[in-house]
This record gives structure tokens, C-alpha cells and sequence, in this order.
């Protein structure tokens, strides 16, 4: 399969900032080592950037994948360490185009 | 992949013998042949024969077949342009995610984009399908939902997650005495912003206004956003012949100025 390229839009809901600081740290400390897994297993975090400007959410990050179950692998993981009962999100997943043109 | 929660009365996770999770294909469609010549019985005929091959691939192509895998093979999907602001909406499954997400482009690519304006929906499947009580009666009608947990649902505990449970079963088993089929659960949260989708077959609105109320009554919506559709199946084929453009409406549409 083609690569794949995953965009992820986020913000925090509004229970995260009631989260005392510590408890905060130790939830970004997990889903911080979900991603480093995804890199080590091949995966390109192209950067986060802020939207809040222009957007209903905050965040975009930029993924790309060797194939679809690894994009489900990495959300897979932040879900397990409950990232999207924090943060509300809309992904996007997309193959990559093949041959040229349009 | 886990599920997004676990297994209720209701609804049990579909059994996986070794393969991959089969994906739900679902969409919205708005008609946009507004110019003579850019959609044409070549392109009808491409689309037809897509989903010939889809089928010979393994897809199921109507809500009906993945209740009945003898059911017709031919593509069904719903008229909905009656209720909302697309004119088709469908339910079909592809053998896995990739399937999935390769089918959407060749089926664009076969003159699909020519003739819709088009929001996919891909997920793999979580629960399996749950027939109405009695004989699955096919309806040719479908009801699609489309759901996603609020930021109550987040900040609950998991003991008020499973009381929730508990009352939204109540509901189903609601929708299922009064013969709904329940085509499952998926899970969308990977390429959407939603999180879930379930697909119902239906006598008819009515149906699914005298199930969505026994949801209310559970306060279901206390902790999702949702949004439902409901349509009428339909052969594909017949709703994707080219439009009979008269002269007057091509010459609108023609950019020559002679």
C-alpha cells in the first residue's frame, strides 16, 4: 500500500485544564512515547502548528505513515492512554497520489 | 486495533479468524452534473463495472447484504435528498481498511467524481451485525448514525460510562423489538471527526422516529453529538444515469459565446 499521510486537528476539552499540572505531565509523558514509537517504527512527524486563529481547534499535527495500520497503530496508542478523552479531535487520512499529474 | 468500549448485551465484538477487520465505506453525495458532456453513460457504464469488480473482491455493496450475504450483489444505496442536503447516502464494507481506502479513489477515478460532490467515511468494523427480533424482514429502507462522545462523556467516570451502557442498551433493544436490523458498530476516529457510525435497515422514518425517541427517553444524547440520516435504497444504477440535458439548458451551460 502507499504511504499515507495522517492529519490530526486537536484541542484540549475543557476538563484538561482542570487537571492538576503533575497528572498533566504524566498524561503527556505517555502519549509523548506513543509518538516516539511511531517515529521509531518508520513513521514522519512533518511538525505541530498552532491554528486556533482560523480553526474550531487549536493544533494541526502532521503525520506520515508506511500504511494505514500504522497510522491506526499511533492513534491506537494515544487512545489506549486516553489522549482523546482530553483532547477533542478530527483526523484526516489520506493515500498517497500515484503517477504524475492530476 | 481495541474497540472504543467493550462489549455490552447488546452488541458483541465481531469475531476476527486471523484476517484483518473488515471497513465500513459509508458516504454523502450531492450531484453536481450541472454541465452537459462532463458526465456520460461511458462514465455510468465505468461506475457500474467498478462495483462489479468491488464485488468480486469481496465487498458488500448494500446495507441488506451485510445482513444476508445471499441478498442481491448489486450496489443499493439510499435516496435521502427528500430530508437532506445530499441526494444518496451508502453503507457498503470492504475487506479490510486498505481496500477501503484504495476503493474510494478508483470509484472516483471510474467518473464517480464527475457525476458527486462526495464525503467518504472509512472505519473498521468493532461489533457485529444484530438482527431486529423475528425474521430479519428487508425493509428498503436504511437509517444511518453517526456519533460522537462530548466532552461530558470524557470527563465521566467508568462507572457512569457503564451505567450509560446500561440505558443505551435498553434503547437498542427497543429498536430491535420493533425489527430493526443494527448493522454493528465502526469506528470512524481515525479519518473523521466522528467517532462512530451504525447503520440500521428500517420500515421507513417512522421506524426510526419511534426508535430515536426510546433514545431520548434513555437521555442517550446527554452524552453525544450525533447525526442521523434516513433514505430510501435504491438500485445504485438507477440513480446514476446522466441527466437529459435539454438544448436550452446546454446552451446555459456551454461557455462558447456563439
Amino acid at each position: 500500500m502507499p504511504e499515507c499521510v495522517w492529519i490530526h486537528y486537536s484541542r484540549p476539552r475543557p476538563h484538561w485544564y482542570a487537571l492538576g499540572k503533575d497528572e498533566q505531565v504524566r498524561l503527556a509523558e505517555s502519549w509523548a512515547s506513543v509518538r516516539g514509537r511511531s517515529e521509531a517504527g518508520g513513521a514522519l512527524r512533518q511538525g505541530s502548528y498552532h491554528i486556533r486563529g482560523q480553526h474550531d481547534f487549536q493544533d494541526v499535527e502532521i503525520w506520515v505513515f508506511p500504511d494505514s495500520q500504522a497510522a491506526f497503530a499511533h492513534w491506537d496508542g494515544l487512545c489506549a492512554e486516553r489522549y482523546n478523552e482530553f483532547f477533542a479531535f478530527a483526523n484526516n487520512l489520506g493515500l498517497a497520489k500515484q503517477g504524475a499529474g492530476r | 486495533m481495541s474497540n472504543l468500549s467493550g462489549d455490552t448485551d447488546i452488541f458483541s465484538s465481531q469475531r476476527i479468524d486471523g484476517g484483518a477487520r473488515r471497513a465500513i465505506v459509508a458516504f454523502t453525495a450531492v450531484r453536481q452534473d450541472v454541465f452537459d458532456g462532463v458526465y456520460t453513460q461511458e462514465h455510468r457504464d465505468r461506475i457500474v463495472a467498478m462495483f462489479q469488480a468491488l464485488d468480486e473482491e469481496g465487498w458488500l455493496l448494500s446495507l441488506r447484504r451485510i445482513f444476508d450475504r445471499d441478498a442481491d450483489p448489486q450496489a443499493h444505496v439510499l435516496e435521502t435528498g427528500f430530508a437532506h442536503d445530499h441526494d444518496i447516502a451508502g453503507i457498503f464494507e470492504a475487506p479490510d481498511m486498505d481496500a477501503a481506502l484504495a476503493g474510494t479513489v478508483r470509484i472516483e477515478q471510474a467518473g464517480w467524481a464527475r457525476l458527486f460532490r462526495t464525503e467518504w467515511l472509512i472505519g473498521p468494523r468493532e461489533f457485529a451485525p444484530v438482527p431486529g427480533s423475528g425474521a430479519p424482514a428487508d425493509y428498503r429502507w436504511g437509517f444511518i448514525a453517526l456519533w460522537e462522545w462530548n466532552d461530558d462523556w470524557c470527563r465521566a467516570s467508568a462507572r457512569e460510562r457503564a451505567l450509560y451502557d446500561e440505558e443505551c442498551d435498553s434503547a437498542f433493544q427497543g429498536d430491535l423489538e420493533l425489527g430493526a436490523n443494527i448493522a454493528g458498530r465502526h469506528r470512524l476516529d481515525l479519518s473523521h471527526h466522528w467517532h462512530h457510525i451504525g447503520a440500521w435497515e428500517i420500515e421507513g422514518p417512522e421506524m426510526a422516529g419511534r426508535a430515536i425517541a426510546g433514545h431520548e427517553s434513555v437521555a442517550d444524547f446527554k452524552f453525544t453529538t450525533s447525526r442521523h440520516i434516513v433514505g430510501r435504497s435504491r438500485p445504485l444504477k438507477d440513480l446514476i444515469e446522466p441527466r437529459a440535458f435539454s438544448r436550452q439548458a446546454s446552451l446555459l451551460g456551454s461557455t462558447s459565446n456563439a
